[in-house]
């Protein structure tokens, strides 16, 4: 008994110590930054403070002005979503991104997301955006 | 003299452009067809039936007529309408089923870059997209009834998506179930009118980038998350109703960084927040009805010069709220049915100030679970405390002349 007590407090503690990001509960959540609702996944974003508390975005635009215009709180990890499937996040570091276009983002970011690169130079040519990466669009805000 | 110029003038006009009737047991049978046939300023009539011929594509100046609501049905695969060409009309159709998918946003009717388009009369049901102007100019949407069954969790299109247009009118249509009831996006010099925006997902009418346009008397019902204008200026909202629109993150009314705007005469009724302002200035809200909401208004700190006069508040848990202790905003002349003070010199205004903002609005701001204490004692005390000697509550928010009647709004 008290070995499965044990086995169930651990797993419940692991549970509450996981950074994974949060799934974005479309038309439900509401971006953090632009109080809009998040109603297209395609651009959504989320980042994870140190504390592991997550804000959720609509737009890569609006989490890159948000983490900006904060400088209390550490940040453990920027997500961002996939542009080709339905609610994926994917660590922003290692997305490979584009940028304008014909791309449009509820917030005019105009950020899009690819796992790999060859999605990204393929869409590249699909909607004339230039490639990006996220130090270069973090920056374009500062 | 006069009337035989007339007549000839009629005449002529009749000889030039045609009539071509589609229907199922004439000489031409397809939509398509006919407007291989047509020339401009020509009317295509169709008569009742069902037409799947994929995507229509009118870029010649033409009437479309639909008879009895004939059907166009882009069986979930085109997006049914496309129209080119300026000067086209599209009346009394019946268009369903356009595709569904993500990237390139299919729709039911959609218009590219042209001037003086109509879209009267028609049903839109099931569509991606209900109708999308993109690039347009003085274009008039007219008495439609679009309808789509988005679900949570599902992505769906807007029923009137206009983008980078100026100068249309959006009258009379009914909206339901889509994304956004009507979304406006660098849109100006534009009038929505008398529309019914009911149970969509998201807002009910949705404003980004948009300059110098007028919403009058529409109702936004049910929806999602209400209504919302966003980064924009100098936008009038008059007559119109916010009603039911409940939940954690639903607004009647969402204001974020617009300025110089005009809210006269409108009805907030049963929402969660009647009113929510942030990075708004310059603003007029005068002579609305706020009745039956959680918060009748919250007024973020960052709103400033907006003045609030000659309100109803009536029967709202909290009438204001404010998250900081800057006060930049006027509230005079407001009616407050929570009010308690006297008039000696009878002259309609109250002759002591009224501070619309209790401590328990501030303190669940900053601490939401505290509004487990609602209507407990210790709170009832210290709100009546707070209203005579303000500590935790800015003390320059404050109307200094509250009336002491309702307004016959």
């Amino acid at each position: 008994m008290k070995k499965v007590f044990l086995t169930l407090l651990t797993g419940m503690l692991w549970a509450c110590n996981s950074y994974e990001p949060q799934p974005i509960q479309l038309n439900i959540d509401s971006c953090d930054y632009c109080k809009m609702t998040i109603a297209n996944s395609q651009f959504s974003a989320e980042l994870i403070t140190q504390k592991g508390r997550c804000y959720k975005f609509d737009d890569l635009a609006c989490m890159i002005q948000f983490a900006q215009s904060n400088t209390v709180v550490p940040y453990r990890a920027f997500y961002v979503n996939d542009y080709l499937k339905a609610n994926h996040l994917m660590a922003v570091e290692k997305a490979y991104l584009l940028k304008g276009g014909s791309i449009s983002s509820p917030m005019r970011g105009n950020f899009a997301a690819f796992a790999d690169e060859a999605h990204q130079k393929k869409m590249a040519q699909q909607l004339h955006a230039q490639l990006m990466n996220w130090s270069v669009a973090y920056k374009s805000y500062q | 003299m006069k009337k035989w110029v007339y007549i000839v003038f009629f005449l002529s006009l009749s000889a030039w452009s045609k009539t071509i009737v589609v229907g199922q047991n004439k000489e031409i049978q397809s939509i398509r067809q006919a407007l291989k046939l047509a020339q401009d300023h020509d009317t295509i009539k169709v008569l009742q039936g069902c037409y799947r011929e994929g995507n229509i594509k009118i870029d010649k100046a033409i009437t479309l007529w639909g008879k009895n609501f004939p059907v166009i049905d882009g069986q979930n695969k085109y997006e049914v309408i496309s129209i080119t060409a300026s000067g086209v009309v599209v009346k009394g159709f019946k268009i369903i089923n356009s595709g569904y998918a993500t990237l390139d946003d299919p729709c039911g009717i959609r218009v590219y870059n042209c001037s003086s388009v109509s879209i009267i009369n028609n049903t839109l049901d099931n569509n991606f997209f209900g109708i999308y102007l993109q690039n347009c100019s003085r274009c008039i949407i007219k008495n439609n009834r679009i309808k789509a069954y988005g679900k949570q969790e599902q992505l769906i299109g807007n029923g009137i998506h206009c983008w980078k247009c100026n100068q249309l009118q959006i009258v009379g249509n009914q909206i339901a179930g889509h994304r956004d009831g009507i979304y406006f996006e660098f849109v100006t010099e534009s009038v929505i009118w008398r529309n019914l925006s009911n149970h969509n997902i998201r807002y009910g009418l949705h404003f980004m980038f948009s300059n110098d346009d007028a919403y009058i008397t529409n109702i936004f019902k049910g929806n999602g998350a209400g209504v919302a204008v966003m980064f924009t200026r100098n936008v009038r909202m008059f007559n119109n109703y916010f009603e039911e629109n409940w939940g954690d993150s639903a607004y009647g009314l969402l204001l974020k960084e617009i300025s110089d705007s005009f809210i006269y005469n409108n009805t907030f009724k049963q929402n969660t927040s009647g009113i929510y302002m942030e990075g708004t200035s310059r603003i007029q809200v005068k002579k609305n009805v706020f009745e039956s909401n959680g918060w009748g208004m919250k007024i973020q700190a960052s709103c400033m010069e907006n003045n609030i006069t000659q309100n109803n508040f009536l029967g709202n848990t909290f009438d204001i709220s404010t998250n900081g202790s800057l006060v930049l905003n006027t509230f005079d002349q407001n009616y407050w049915d929570k009010y308690e003070g006297y008039d000696l010199d009878k002259n309609g205004l109250g002759d002591v100030p009224y501070h619309p903002l209790s401590l328990f609005a501030v303190l669940t701001e900053n601490n939401p679970s505290a509004m487990l204490l609602f209507r407990s004692f210790m709170i009832t005390l210290l709100d009546k405390s707070e209203k005579i000697l303000p500590s935790i509550t800015p003390d320059n928010f404050v109307d200094h002349q509250p009336l002491m009647k309702s307004l016959p709004l």
